[in-house]
């Protein structure tokens, strides 16, 4: 005599219980502060990192602490230009996550539409996408994001192309299946028995619906992407050296590392890290949330 | 006196949770005869499910047996270790659950999994534990067991698994079986097979039974003793017999007098007197002419094709591979309903009878044949297939599935009503305010969210939905199948009413005969995509004409 | 089920052509090879003749045709930059890539599925929130960023691993091994485990989200009921029904780390097909881009109809041609 239906809780509902968890809850609040600090780089940073004219030789590569010729302490140290490493940082955090999110947000947009586009629409269009897509997915992200980056060469816009192209078929798959489990049920089955129009049922009862599993899948890929962007920029297909994203700093540092001067790479590492690992945890406690399987 | 068998006292089994303490089971005392079945009976939040797992020991967490006692042979069982409860499930006590379809494993065979319910008792060879499976399975009746030893899950009916689930219960021939509305599932003709085959191996094996179900009918069919629980307490326990004629208890009553097998055709359920006569006396409002073939249905076909692809159709072409066959939900199927008529459709599951329904409302378009409503069809004939009338709504039958959980149900009431004109966005709110008092529920609620509701509520506001757009016709699929019977019984008397006062014509599709009995005026038969029988709800009763409408009448169980 | 497997493989040949053509285009658009061959200040003609020699002045279906047809006499092109054929350059640096890729999902999987299964079978426990925290790490943190931490302590602070290269391989079947020497195992060791951590990441949180779900089925309580023990549950039931996703990780990502397990092999400059397909890029060899993506692709189409034909295996119900 139970329901077997699941029966979404009220938002309230969501972030009381999120609420409830302090390491997710610390991420969210870190993920917020790492955006802020990005946002307002300018206004924190002690030192513009591209302004060429600030930047002395001499000050190359001073450990943590090292009050420099600007007459600041460079807490983090600095870069073998005797750039400010925590600037650099803050930029760095500037360009990973500008590169992140617009590619997430392309790369949902298109998934969203495609995805649940082919649900409605079904047939042939629905059997052709998804194979497409199946196909694409049984390749690794890095591999696609490579060969793409490396055809387009060096740049903002070339790398978020090959970020988009690695991680767009991730959306369209999970749009497309939870479309596909809303297109069945009853409610739309019921709306559409009124009848109302094929537009009116997907933009008001299937996207609204099937929009908290792409919400989840969007911040783990959010994620991914900086992660990614890391990796080209570090194998050297990524940023040209004019846009030095948080991969950049980590790999020019990374020849210094071996000789002790640790700070140039890990500092980077560190912030990287950190900005992954709390948009991760946010994800994860939401997904778990979300998971209809789990709930008694 | 020799103790019972099993004797409870005073159990309390309490859920911990944040917004506090859920007391599923609040001190309930019972016993248990040897070779007795006892009925443990009541709605769904009673706690009869978690006394059954109490007894078992198996209580999810955050729920635990504060307080009380379960002795099986004067042994107490409540404060045994983990490790000890074990070796008493399956051996001593074991259980049977409601649904076949999710409680054996999927990927593994029949053998595989009686042969680990053995072992978990037994040290036994593959060649003995063999032998063992198939001897349980030919002991519930399951034919050709070394044959079907080896099949999964899948390879069986609904109705064979659960039989599966029964061996695996009695594999080690325990001295009490619980069986959790074991037969819900399933069709009434199953059930009715189950219940026979139940009651003689209780005969046969001596075992004791508690038989755990929300359908008092079920219950009295097979128990001599049956217990009443509500909220968590057991209300009134007794005989069979007396219970169900002579109730102690005000809540006994009440859900007897919300069965529709116990009322005549046509009343309101479990009202007080005089309220029938005026209701009876109340004439027709929306009345209109007579218009004997209003709905009409020709030669109706439904067929679900498996569409292959390029490659499946180069591979048929060469003989590699198989075409798969289409099925054929809807075999050419005609009726007709008169305007104001009430027209049941009954049958058994994979009878086409949802299927037809849904065509008849324009939600299938029919692979061949035409629906008509007052001669005009009720869906565009081409491949898109547009619904073009408003005139035929429906209501579903899971009322947690037919509600947009994330639109208010003010939002999902006037959607219709604005799109087809029938009240603009401003006066929306008027409108599906007259709908919520026509249903019953406060007009104050339409900015609730469906989820905020009761099974009983979201029904209201399904039929609500289905009111608000003016229909002449109402296709309701099983609309009180999901829900318990003094919910059922309010949901019976809203239709009636409601029929009564807008003169609706209705297409009521249930496997439940005796609530098509209460509220139809003529009856369809369908079996297997066809129609068998079809006249007056009347002699459908009386004098069945054909075997499988026969069949399934016996197959109600009966209240003594 | 045999009528399965033959589709299966027939549409694994279409998908193959289709790459094969995709491939072709997507290189054939990328720079100019003839840049690459021949020095600038080489005469006009010497540039026609090698133009000729190459057949890079034909149309570029004519060209796709000729490959195809070299690819059915066996014959993968040469290399432009190594001038050698791209066979025995693949040949000779696939065994170090399929070493470190087997040694890596193996390592992964042994260790990652027992973690997952307990973490999903105690959620609430304190370890299983180690474990699951732990996940989420690995999860994170980049591939090449732990290779970088890796080198850093065993290798430099400590300097008890070796920071890069295959060490003493022997030869087996004529193909050299690292694995089967202790130096070999010694060099093998970090970058397998930097390789691994990752999948492992992958492979417990799959199992423990499986495992969890499992553990709240009526299957379960079922078996419970019957008095199966918790030993015996866990190992016959849950393994058996969260079998199917891993298997499809455990093929897919020995698939992704054969391809491309660039990021590690870069960092311990291991000789792999990695290194291999980054420099080709770079140098815009052609012909080893055309038969890396090809291979690549086989090899893909390869796995996912094995995995394909495990379900077939480990689920029933996909036996009887879908079943309902």
């Amino acid at each position: 005599m139970t329901a077997t239906s699941v029966t979404p809780r009220s938002s309230n509902g969501f972030w009381a219980e999120f609420l409830r968890h302090p390491v997710p809850v610390a991420a969210a609040i870190a993920v917020v502060a790492i955006i802020l600090l990005a946002v307002f780089a300018p206004l924190i940073a002690p030192q513009d990192p591209y302004d060429l004219a600030s930047l002395v030789l001499r000050d190359a590569r001073r450990a943590p602490g090292y009050i420099g010729q600007g007459g600041y302490i460079h807490i983090l140290g600095t870069d073998s230009q005797g750039r400010d490493l925590f600037s650099a940082i803050l930029y760095g955090l500037r360009i990973s996550l500008q590169m992140g999110l617009l590619a997430g947000a392309i790369a949902f947009t298109i998934g969203a539409l495609v995805g649940s586009a082919a649900a409605y629409v079904g047939g042939r269009f629905e059997a052709l996408v998804m194979r497409l897509v199946d196909l694409q997915l049984s390749f690794p992200a890095i591999l696609l994001a490579f060969v793409v980056a490396a055809l387009l060469g060096q740049g903002k816009s070339q790398l978020i192309v090959a970020l988009v192209f690695s991680q767009y078929a991730y959306f369209v798959r999970t749009a497309h299946g939870a479309a596909a489990a809303e297109r069945n049920k009853d409610y739309v089955e019921a709306a559409l028995s009124v009848p109302m129009s094929g537009w009116f049922v997907v933009t008001r009862h299937i996207l609204p619906n099937a929009l908290p599993p792409l919400i989840v899948v969007a911040t783990v890929q959010v994620a991914s992407a900086i992660s990614l962007e890391a990796t080209l920029s570090f194998l050297g297909v990524g940023l040209p050296p004019t846009e030095p994203s948080l991969g950049m700093l980590i790999s020019t540092g990374f020849q210094y590392l071996l000789s002790g001067r640790y700070w140039i790479s890990i500092y980077p590492g560190v912030a990287l890290i950190i900005l992954i690992l709390a948009i991760n945890i946010v994800g994860d406690q939401v997904r778990d949330q979300l998971n209809p399987r789990l709930k008694k | 006196m020799t103790a019972p068998l099993l004797e409870v006292t005073d159990l309390h089994t309490h859920f911990e949770a944040r917004a506090g303490t859920v007391k599923s089971v609040d001190g309930i005392s019972f016993h248990l005869e040897r070779g007795e079945v006892l009925g443990l009976v009541g709605e769904s939040g009673s706690g009869k499910s978690i006394t059954g797992f109490s007894l078992i020991g198996l209580i999810d967490r955050p729920g635990r047996i504060v307080q009380g006692s379960i002795k099986l042979e004067g042994r107490e069982l409540v404060d045994l270790s983990e490790g000890d409860l074990r070796k008493i499930r399956g051996r001593e006590i074991s259980m049977v659950f409601q649904d076949p379809m999710m409680t054996l494993n999927p990927v593994l065979t029949v053998l595989d999994q009686m042969t680990m319910a053995l072992r978990a008792h037994e040290r036994l060879s593959d060649a003995e534990a063999r032998t063992r499976c198939v001897e349980a399975l030919r002991q519930v009746r399951i034919v050709d067991p070394e044959q079907k030893v080896d099949f999964y899950p899948h390879q069986f009916s609904g109705g064979m698994r659960q039989r599966v689930a029964i061996a695996i219960a009695l594999l080690h021939k325990p001295k009490v079986v619980i069986a959790d509305e074991p037969t819900t599932a399933l069709d009434v003709s199953v059930q009715a097979e189950i219940l026979v085959e139940v009651k003689a191996l209780v005969a046969e094996l001596g075992i004791s039974m508690i038989w755990i179900s929300h359908d008092l009918a079920t219950v009295a069919s097979i128990s001599k003793r049956i217990a009443v629980m509500k909220s968590g307490k057991i209300v009134e326990t007794g005989p069979a017999a007396d219970v169900l004629r002579a109730p102690t208890h005000p809540y006994t009553q009440l859900l007897l007098d919300a069965l529709p097998s116990r009322a005549k055709p046509g009343q309101l359920l479990g009202a007080q007197a005089g309220e029938n006569e005026a209701f009876q006396a109340n004439d027709v409002k929306g009345a209109s002419e007579p218009y004997p073939e209003f709905v009409t249905v020709k030669g109706a076909v439904k067929r679900f094709e498996w569409k292959s692809g390029f490659w499946g159709r180069i591979g048929e072409r060469l003989g590699i591979v198989k075409p798969r066959k289409a099925v054929l939900a809807v075999n050419d199927v005609s009726l007709s309903i008169a305007r104001g008529e009430a027209l049941g459709l009954v049958g058994e599951s994979g009878s086409g009878k949802s299927t037809l329904g849904r065509m008849v409302c324009g939600i299938y378009r029919p692979s061949e044949g035409e629906i008509r409503l007052a001669g005009a069809p009720v869906m565009l004939d081409s491949q898109q297939g547009r619904k073009l009338t408003t005139k035929v709504q429906m209501i579903f039958q899971d009322p947690f599935a037919s509600l947009d959980p994330r639109r208010t149900i003010g939002q999902s009431i006037a959607e219709g009503p604005i799109a087809h004109g029938l009240t603009t966005r401003a006066d929306a709110r008027s409108y599906v305010a007259k709908w919520l008092e026509a249903v019953s529920l406060d007009p104050a609620v339409a900015d609730r969210y469906p989820h905020q509701f009761s099974g009983g509520q979201r029904q209201r506001v399904a039929i609500a939905r289905a009111l608000a757009m003016r229909p002449e016709v109402i296709v309701c699929d099983e609309p009180v199948a999901s829900l318990d019977v003094s919910i059922q019984a309010q949901i019976l008397n809203l239709l009636l009413t409601l029929r009564k006062e807008l003169g609706l014509t209705l297409l009521f599709i249930s496997h439940d005969l005796s609530v098509v009995r209460h509220l139809c005026d003529r009856v369809v038969v369908m079996y297997r995509g066809k129609i068998v029988e079809e006249g007056t709800t009347e002699d459908i009763f009386r004098t069945p004409q054909d075997a499988y409408t026969r069949m399934l009448l016996e197959a109600i169980p009966r209240l003594v | 089920m045999i009528a399965f497997i033959v589709r299966r493989i027939w549409q694994a040949m279409l998908v193959m052509l289709v790459m094969s053509m995709l491939v072709f285009m997507g290189v054939f658009v990328i720079g100019n090879p003839v840049d690459v061959l021949i020095s600038p200040d080489a005469t006009q003609e010497i540039r026609q003749r090698v133009i000729e020699q190459y057949g890079l002045d034909l149309p570029v279906w004519q060209q796709y045709l000729q490959f195809m047809n070299s690819l059915l006499h066996g014959d993968l092109g040469r290399s432009f930059v190594y001038n050698m054929p791209v066979s025995e350059l693949i040949a000779s640096r696939l065994p170090a890539t399929m070493e470190l890729a087997v040694i890596a999902i193996l390592l992964a999987s042994v260790v990652g599925i027992p973690l997952g299964v307990y973490a999903g079978y105690k959620p609430d426990s304190w370890l299983s929130k180690a474990i699951m925290a732990l996940s989420i790490l690995g999860f994170s943190v980049p591939t090449f960023w732990i290779g970088l931490m890796l080198i850093m302590v065993f290798a430099v602070q400590f300097g008890i691993m070796p920071a890069g290269g295959r060490g003493d391989t022997i030869t087996l079947f004529g193909v050299p091994w690292s694995f089967l020497t202790p130096n070999g195992l010694h060099h093998l060791a970090l970058p397998a485990l930097n390789l691994s951590l990752f999948k492992m990441s992958m492979m417990i949180r799959l199992s423990a989200s499986g495992t969890r779900e499992v553990m709240l089925t009526d299957t379960i309580k079922f078996a419970r009921a019957a008095g199966i023990d918790e030993h015996t549950i866990l190992r016959r039931h849950v393994l058996r029904l969260i079998s199917i996703p891993l298997v499809t990780v455990f093929g897919l990502e020995l698939g992704s780390t054969i391809a491309f397990a660039v990021v590690t092999e870069t960092i311990y400059s291991w000789p792999g097909l990695g290194k291999l397909i980054i420099d080709s890029i770079t140098s815009l060899d052609r012909p080893v881009m055309v038969a890396y993506l090809m291979l690549v692709s086989l090899l893909f189409i390869t796995i996912n109809l094995v995995v394909d034909l495990a379900y077939a295996v480990l689920d029933p119900r996909m036996r009887q041609g879908g079943g309902k």
